[in-house]
């Protein structure tokens, strides 16, 4: 008989279920709902998930800072876990953002890139979060590596405030369409949209976390496990 | 019609042969206007991109969750192997 789900299993399907569901709602509401943007025209509804999606990646890097900070005070799989699954969240959110910014400047700009300051330091951010990756990936899963690799991750965690700051700091091109004195969203239903969005990328990246994290860790024990049966005599990989 | 392509026509029609120099054309940028992108084809791609990168994401996740059971099912059955034999 299969075993009945955990307490923590059902929380995370339901969770899932609802980001799903937030997700068609915001969809919908993009499409059907919010106005069409008078100058940029339709390519305006881009900015809709790759504002979200920066704002996803901050999350994600957020985690891995405070993953990595955690494993450099106790070293924990669970800490670790957390870091790996937050570098991951962000590069895939920051790739999202880096290829949805340049389809919305080839319209507004008239180009796919420039090297203006966000775009810059957004750049420079994932690429850190790519080496950690890649460190993690070839350079072993020894203690060493792992304390290298946090300590990547908190460097990480540095580029963002330069990142969100370099539109008021050095200008250029990217517009600042949330500010603190009610931002440049016109129409009631374009700060709706754009809210769903925040809601809708919040719950995925936290699901995203959840995933990598629990799957990170179910890594780390399956490899203890493993390395006790060989302690005792048994072999895993002659036999299996 | 520019010089190059106007030299080019002269001499083609007239069955003079040309030099590379009379064939040549140029590459020039429009000026007065930025290069035209359909609004639509970006938010479809913008949209598309979205969902091949965190379905991918999703489809490595699952791949490697896949590799973790096969080990975890190894572990098991050599556990199970080792229990049986101390059971008989």
């Amino acid at each position: 008989m299969a075993s009945r789900p955990s307490l923590q299993d059902r929380a995370f399907y339901a969770l899932a279920t609802v980001t799903a569901v937030t997700f068609v709602v915001e969809i919908l509401f993009i499409f059907l709902r919010t106005p069409v943007e008078a100058r940029m025209g339709i390519v305006q509804k881009i900015f809709y998930f790759h504002v979200p999606s920066a704002y996803a990646m901050y999350l994600g890097a957020t985690a891995c800072l405070l993953g990595s900070v955690g494993y450099l005070a106790r070293s924990s799989d669970a800490s670790d876990a957390l870091a790996l699954a937050g570098a991951e969240v962000a590069v895939v959110f920051g790739s999202i953002v880096l290829t949805t910014g340049p389809l919305w400047g080839a319209k507004a700009w008239g180009t796919f890139w420039t090297w203006d300051p966000r775009l810059t330091t957004e750049l420079l951010s994932v690429m850190i979060y790519v080496s950690y990756l890649v460190l993690r990936a070839f350079a072993g899963d020894g203690e060493g590596e792992r304390r290298f690799a946090a300590a990547l991750g908190i460097l990480g965690a540095s580029i963002l405030p330069i990142i969100h700051f370099s539109v008021q700091k050095w200008g250029g091109q990217h517009p600042m369409v949330i500010t603190g004195r009610g931002g440049g969203l016109q129409d009631p239903n374009m700060k709706i949209a754009l809210s769903l969005g925040f809601l809708a990328f919040t719950l995925l990246a936290v699901v995203l976390l959840w995933a990598r994290a629990r799957l990170e860790s179910v890594k780390s024990r399956l490899r203890r496990a493993e390395e006790d049966a060989i302690d005792l005599g048994l072999d895993t990989r002659a036999e299996a | 019609m520019s010089q190059a392509e106007s030299n080019g026509a002269t001499g083609a029609q007239s069955g003079a042969p040309t030099s590379p120099d009379d064939r040549a054309t140029t590459f020039q940028p429009v000026k007065g206007e930025a290069e035209h992108y359909s609004g639509e084809m970006l938010l479809v791609s913008a949209y598309a991109v979205l969902w091949v990168i965190i379905l991918a994401w999703v489809a490595l996740v699952w791949r490697k969750q896949a590799a973790l059971a096969v080990r975890l099912g190894d572990l098991e059955r050599v556990i199970g192997d080792a229990a049986k034999k101390r059971g008989s």
